[in-house]
C-alpha cells in the first residue's frame, strides 16, 4: 500500500508490532517509490510503500535494523536519502574514500588487517576490513559488490521470461531458489496457480540445490579447521550430488530447470530409480563420514563458542536461514510455503542451539538428513511436465519468497505487461552478510575464517 | 578415519585423466572477476579426490608472486579491473593466463554493460580457454593438464 512519510513508517511499526518480519526494502522508478516487504508468521507478504519527497524517504532502520544494508543500496543505486539513517555508509558505492565507509575504530593499539578483494584460496572477491588489538577482532567492515553486474538493472524491459536468465545468473550455488523465488513471484502476478505436480518438481529442485550445498558447506568447515580427511569425503559426496543433477536435469547445477508458468522436467522410472539409489547411498555415507568427524577430537575442539549469533542477535540482525535456526529460531520458509510440496514439514533444530560455528555445522547435518528424505519421498514415481493454471487475479506486482540453502529468498518483481519493470532480488547471503560480520566481533582473527566458512554465504548473491 | 581414506583413494581410479609427464608442476592463482560462483564451486572439486590435481603436480598458491598461472574467471567487472591487473603484475615471468568459464570468455554475458569491462582477453593475453557454463571439474582438469604438456613447448624445452 502507498503511504505519505507518516503513514508509512506507522504502517511499518504496526506490522512489526503484529509479528511481521522485515524482509526487504528497495527502491523503484527510479528512486521515485520505496518499497518496504514483511513477512507475516503464516508466510503471507505485504508491501508498505512510500512517495519519496525530494529524494528522500523517512528510515525504518530504527525499527528493523535488517534494512541497513538494503537502505544503502537504495541510496547508492537510486541516489534516495533516508532521513534519520545516520550515518548512511556506502554500500554498493565504491567511488568513496575509506573513510567514508569504515566504521571509525579508536584506541591504544587498534590497527586495520586488510584482506581481499583477492583472497588466498579459490573464493569470491570481496573485501574484508578488521579492526584489531593483537589477534582480537574489535570490529569487521565487509565490504563486498565487487561482483557487482547490475544484474536487476539489466533485466529492466526484458521479457519476463528473460529476466529469469539475469535472476538465475546471479549465483550458481542458488540457482534454483532465486530462480523459483522470480518464478513464483511473476506467477502471482500473473494470477497463475501451480498444479501439485509442478509443486513436486519445484521442491524436489530446491531439496536436490540443498543437498550438494550442505554437503559442501560441511566440506568447507572441515577445509576451514584443515582436516583434509572430512574435507575430501565431503567434496567426494558434493560431487557424486552434482552428477544427480546433472543426470537428472542435463546441468550440475540445475541451470534451466526453473521456468515461469510450469516445467519441462520429465523424469521416467528408470531415472527415479537411479536418483534415489545415488541419493540413499549418499546418505549412507554421509551419516558414515558425520559419526567419524564426531570422533575427530582436534576438529571438535575447533567448533564450540567462536562465531556465536545467539537468538537475541537472529532477531536484531534479521538473520535467516540454518544461521538463525542454529541459534535455535524456529524460522523456515518451507514450514509455510503455500505454492511448494512441504505439506506437513517442521524445521529440525539442534540440540544445543548455541549459534555458534559447531551449532551451524550441526543444523547442515541435520537439514541434509531431512533434504534427502524429502527428495527420496519427491522421487517416489515418475514426473511430468506440466503448466501453471490461471486463477485469473492479476496484480502489476508480484512476491516470491522460498527458502535458499542460505536462508529466506525474496524477490520482487514489478511488471509493465510481459516485461520486466524492475526485479529485486534480496537473497539468504545478502540478509546474513550483515551477521558474519557480527558474528566475527570479539573473536581471534585466525578464527575468522572458520567462522565465515560455517556461514558459507555466496559474493554473488549479495552482489548481483 | 583410516577406512574413510582408503576408500577415498579408490575414487581416483574411476577418472582417466591424461598424465602429463612426470616431473612437470604448475602453480596456480585463481581470481574472481565477478563470477556467478560456478566456476569456483567446480574449480574447488578439482582437488576433490576424483580428480585430485594436485597428484599431477597442479596446485593452487596463496600468492600470485608463486604462481605460474592466473587462472580468472567472471565477465571482469569495473570494480575487479584493478585486482585482476595488479595480481596479473605482480606475478613472476614466464606468466600464464587462464580463461574458466564462459563468462571469462566473453560468450553469453548478462549484466549492466557499465558495470563490465569485457571478456579477459581485452585486458590480458589469454593461453588457455576453457569454456562451459560453469565447466565441469573433468573439463577443467583436462584443459589444465594440457597446459602442463603446452608449457614445454612455451619455456622451449
Amino acid at each position: 500500500m502507498l503511504h505519505d512519510a507518516r503513514g508509512y513508517r506507522e504502517a511499518v511499526e504496526a506490522a512489526l508490532a503484529d509479528g511481521h518480519r522485515f524482509a526487504s526494502l528497495h527502491a523503484s522508478d527510479g528512486g521515485s517509490v520505496v518499497h518496504a516487504a514483511l513477512v507475516a508468521p503464516d508466510g503471507a507478504v505485504r508491501l508498505e510503500s512510500v512517495r519519496t519527497k525530494g529524494g528522500a524517504a523517512p528510515t525504518v532502520v530504527d525499527v528493523a535494523p535488517a534494512a541497513g544494508w538494503d537502505e544503502r543500496e537504495a541510496h547508492d543505486l537510486y541516489g534516495v536519502r533516508f532521513d534519520g539513517h545516520e550515518p548512511l555508509r556506502p554500500l554498493v558505492d565504491h567511488d568513496l574514500v575509506l573513510s567514508h565507509w569504515v566504521v571509525p575504530v579508536r584506541g591504544e593499539d587498534a590497527y586495520q588487517v586488510a584482506v581481499g578483494p583477492i583472497h588466498a584460496g579459490v573464493i569470491e572477491s570481496g573485501h574484508f576490513r578488521f579492526h584489531v588489538v593483537g589477534d582480537r577482532i574489535l570490529h569487521l567492515d565487509a565490504r563486498l559488490f565487487y561482483k557487482h553486474r547490475g544484474l536487476e538493472r539489466a533485466a529492466e524491459g526484458s521479457s519476463l521470461a528473460d529476466g529469469a536468465r539475469y535472476v538465475g545468473r546471479a549465483c550458481a550455488a542458488c540457482a534454483v531458489a532465486n530462480g523459483l523465488a522470480y518464478a513464483h513471484a511473476c506467477e502471482v502476478s500473473l494470477g497463475l496457480e501451480p498444479p501439485p505436480e509442478l509443486e513436486r518438481a519445484r521442491t524436489l529442485l530446491l531439496e536436490l540445490e540443498r543437498i550438494w550445498s550442505h554437503l559442501n558447506d560441511i566440506a568447507a568447515v572441515c577445509a576451514g579447521v584443515g582436516l583434509a580427511a572430512g574435507n575430501n569425503l565431503f567434496t567426494a559426496l558434493t560431487e557424486r550430488a552434482r552428477r544427480v543433477n546433472a543426470d537428472l536435469t542435463g546441468h550440475r547445477f540445475l541451470f534451466g530447470a526453473v521456468a515461469i508458468g510450469g516445467s519441462s522436467l520429465e523424469l521416467d522410472a528408470r531415472q527415479v530409480g537411479a536418483a534415489r539409489d545415488e541419493l540413499e547411498a549418499i546418505g549412507r555415507e554421509t551419516v558414515r563420514g558425520w559419526r567419524e568427524l564426531q570422533f575427530s577430537a582436534s576438529f571438535q575442539d575447533r567448533l564450540p563458542d567462536i562465531g556465536i549469533v545467539d537468538s537475541t542477535a537472529v532477531a536484531r540482525l534479521g538473520t535467516v536461514g540454518p544461521a538463525a535456526r542454529a541459534a535455535g529460531v524456529a524460522l523456515d520458509v518451507r514450514s509455510t510455503s503455500a505454492r511448494l510440496a512441504y505439506a506437513g514439514f517442521e524445521c529440525r533444530l539442534p540440540e544445543r542451539p548455541e549459534g555458534d560455528v559447531r551449532a551451524r555445522l550441526e543444523q547442515r547435518s541435520l537439514e541434509l538428513d531431512q533434504s534427502l528424505e524429502i527428495a527420496l519421498q519427491l522421487l517416489e514415481g515418475p514426473l511430468q511436465p506440466t503448466a501453471a493454471t490461471s486463477v485469473g487475479k492479476e496484480d502489476p506486482v508480484g512476491v516470491g519468497l522460498v527458502e535458499s540453502p542460505r536462508g529466506a529468498t525474496l524477490c520482487v518483481v514489478e511488471r509493465n505487461g510481459n516485461r520486466v519493470q524492475r526485479v529485486r532480488l534480496r537473497t539468504g547471503s545478502y540478509a546474513n552478510w550483515p551477521s558474519v560480520a557480527y558474528a566475527g566481533t570479539d573473536n581471534l582473527l585466525p578464527d575468522f575464517p572458520l567462522i565465515n566458512k560455517s556461514f558459507e554465504l555466496c559474493y554473488a548473491c549479495a552482489d548481483r | 578415519m583410516l577406512t574413510l581414506l582408503r576408500d577415498l583413494r579408490r575414487l581416483r581410479r574411476s577418472i582417466a585423466l591424461p598424465r602429463p609427464d612426470r616431473g612437470r608442476s604448475l602453480a596456480l592463482r585463481h581470481v574472481d572477476a565477478g563470477s556467478c560462483n560456478g566456476c569456483e564451486h567446480e574449480l574447488t572439486l578439482t582437488s576433490s579426490p576424483y580428480y585430485d590435481l594436485q597428484r599431477f603436480g597442479l596446485g593452487i598458491v596463496a600468492s600470485p608472486r608463486h604462481a605460474d598461472v592466473l587462472l580468472v574467471t567472471g565477465p571482469v567487472t569495473t570494480r575487479m579491473r584493478e585486482p585482476l591487473l595488479t595480481a596479473y603484475h605482480a606475478m613472476p615471468e614466464p606468466r600464464l593466463v587462464a580463461a574458466l568459464g564462459d563468462c571469462a570468455l566473453g560468450c553469453g554475458i548478462l549484466g549492466a554493460p557499465d558495470e563490465l569491462v569485457g571478456p579477459v582477453d581485452t585486458l590480458l593475453p589469454v593461453n588457455l580457454r576453457i569454456p562451459g557454463c560453469p565447466p565441469a571439474p573433468e573439463t577443467i582438469a583436462t584443459a589444465l593438464l594440457s597446459l602442463v604438456d603446452g608449457r614445454r613447448e612455451h619455456d622451449g624445452g
